[in-house]
């Protein structure tokens, strides 16, 4: 069967590439918008995924883990005495000052373990010993710190909350949404910096559930034992932190607006170019219609080639981003693209492709096949 | 016995308020292997009778009848069906798909009659081979002279075997001796195959190959 579609988007290979351009730029915009905005958000709630925690308990409406409050540190015990949890500890995380060797003051945020091994945080140990922090004044700081603070080496001292206190440490990947720098101490020593606030107190209860235990059951009794506390599962912890910067930030908002415009700038491409070569092939489709076809055969036309453009587009879009990826990376932009959310924008240009093929039906039903006795 | 008949059809164009009448009860007849010309000035009707004979456009009264089938104005979604079945068009323009060599021009046509695959493209080919074109069957029409476009054009009206074959003007664009080339196809393609051919046209040398010549004047045929 002759593909008459096909061949006029070959016969017009200047049209075409400039069809398909337009796509692949508008899929470009938006796999970078939304793959950045993943990486980002994926700070928000990297170390919760990472840390070997089945439940969180907070204290009352904290917005994210960032951004704890304190509660008394004994509430452990009445979470360790509920059936079903094999291990609970405290976690605080805080924000303190960390003074510079330039003298300059910078926030950083602490993480705080009586027993990191146990709990998996940091993942990504690049030099030193987890068990050491328990030894005195030392801590973990993470390589993404440079950026911020500059150059460190192992063995170097830096100013914590008045103390001189040892790096004796480095990881990797820990980071935080705000790009505040993390640093890992003992639980004692933290509460030493702040005793004023975290004296007594921790920001965070981290439960491993026993083997077998149902995490709803548990959950609840938690939450019946400490009215006080919200109690959240690893996945539901996760969602609460992404989504507080998503909804707080206004970036949710931001983002739908530049994917909006993406898709905009997409199909207003198509549908000019699908318009305008309609436009130059009236007498055509004015010829098909006089030998014998129907509306629906140039629809099918029109359809099939912003078919093609949306196929060719998507793909040249997609091999442009994914090359980005390590470029990106070199500057520590992570580019996070599931291949689910691959296949909706695949699916979404195909769609919107044809929507912007549409605007031409109006135009190829007007058409009167008597044009093709006309000079 | 007619193929195609015309009883009493008028055509008005609406312009604004206004209604401009077009064709005033034309009536003809043609029979199967006959050739006819319609020749009359510009602004006579001939473009619309032609339309109205091809089932473009419906009568705005009187009666159609193509291939034994009468032609229902209240249904014009049933005219393209008709238009495949019964009919074969030549232009003036030739009106050749670009993009489609000269064998896939006829081969389209064919697909839109529903015939497809395998059979399409040995019957496009064959087609080609009988208007003598066989070396220029993978040309594209840009690279075709104007007589070979109009024998693609031909080829392609004769796709399908429609008992009916309408020309407006097939040799307006063409030189002397390639005129005379194509009408002898189009007397060939009527003749062998039993089918009616009215050509609609200005030129003088149609008259060599009809057996009736058909003038209209402000909407009205006359015959001579």
């Amino acid at each position: 069967m002759v593909n008459l579609a096909w061949k006029n988007l070959l016969y017009d290979k200047l049209r075409f590439a400039i069809t398909v351009i337009g796509v692949a730029f508008a899929v470009t915009l938006v796999f970078l918008q939304v793959g950045l905005f993943m990486g980002l958000l994926d700070n928000a709630s990297v170390t919760i995924r990472h840390l070997n925690a089945d439940l969180w308990v907070t204290s009352k409406n904290t917005p994210n883990v960032d951004f704890a409050h304190t509660y008394p540190e004994t509430y452990v015990q009445r979470v360790r005495s509920v059936p079903g949890v094999e291990r609970a500890d405290n976690l605080i995380v805080w924000f303190i000052t960390l003074v510079l060797p330039t003298g300059s003051q910078e926030g950083t945020l602490m993480y705080a373990l009586e027993d990191f091994t146990r709990w998996g945080l940091p993942w990504n140990v690049e030099s030193g010993n987890l068990e050491d922090l328990k030894r005195g004044r030392y801590f973990f700081l993470d390589r993404s710190a440079e950026k911020r603070f500059g150059k460190f080496e192992v063995g170097e001292y830096r100013e914590i909350g008045h103390r001189r206190m040892k790096i004796i440490g480095a990881s990797r990947d820990a980071l935080s949404f705000s790009t505040t720098p993390i640093i890992f101490m003992n639980y004692r020593q933290a509460q030493e910096i702040n005793p004023e606030e975290l004296g007594g107190n921790t920001t965070y209860t981290l439960v491993k559930l026993a083997p077998g235990a149902d995490p709803k059951v548990v959950k609840e009794e938690i939450r019946r034992r400490l009215p006080y506390n919200d109690v959240y599962t690893k996945d539901e912890w996760a969602y609460q932190s992404r989504n507080y910067w998503i909804e707080s930030t206004g970036l949710g908002l931001n983002l739908g607006m530049t994917v909006l415009l993406g898709c905009l700038v997409g199909v207003l491409i198509v549908a000019q170019t699908l318009y305008t070569s309609t436009m130059e092939h009236l007498k055509e489709f004015g010829t098909v219609k006089a030998i014998g076809g129907g509306n629906w055969q140039i629809y099918n036309i029109l359809g099939q080639q912003a078919t093609i453009a949306a196929i060719a587009g998507f793909f040249v879009g997609a091999a442009q981003t994914w090359a980005l990826k390590p470029l990106l990376a070199k500057i520590d932009l992570r580019l996070i693209l599931p291949p689910g959310f691959a296949a909706i924008v695949f699916v979404g240009t195909i769609v919107l492709c044809l929507a912007a093929a549409m605007i031409s039906f109006k135009k190829v039903a007007s058409i009167d096949p008597a044009l093709v006795f006309r000079t | 016995m007619s193929v195609l008949e015309a009883r009493d059809v008028t055509k008005e164009f609406r312009e604004g308020r206004e209604s401009v009448p077009v064709l005033h009860g034309v009536s003809l007849k043609l029979a199967p292997g006959e050739i006819v010309a319609l020749e009359g000035p510009s602004g006579s009707g001939k473009t619309t009778l032609l339309s109205i004979l091809g089932c473009i456009l419906t009568p705005s009264s009187g009666k159609v009848t193509l291939a034994g089938e009468e032609v229902d104005p209240r249904h014009p979604e049933r005219l393209p069906a008709l238009r495949r079945r019964a009919i074969g068009f030549v232009f003036q323009q030739f009106n050749l798909f670009p993009a489609l060599d000269a064998t896939e021009n006829v081969e389209y046509a064919l697909n839109l009659k529903g015939i497809d695959g395998r059979a399409a493209r040995r019957e496009a080919e064959r087609l080609i081979e009988a208007v003598g074109l066989a070396d220029r069957k993978r040309f594209l029409p840009r690279d075709l002279s104007g007589g070979q476009k109009q024998r693609i054009a031909i080829a392609r009206a004769l796709a399908g075997n429609p008992p009916v074959l309408l020309a407006d003007e097939p040799t307006a664009n063409l030189d002397t001796q390639v005129g005379a080339q194509v009408l002898e196809m189009f007397r060939d393609a009527a003749k062998s195959g039993n089918r009616a051919l009215l050509i609609v046209t200005h030129d003088p040398k149609v008259r060599t190959i009809v057996d009736r010549v058909l003038s209209i004047r402000d909407g009205r045929i006359l015959e001579t």
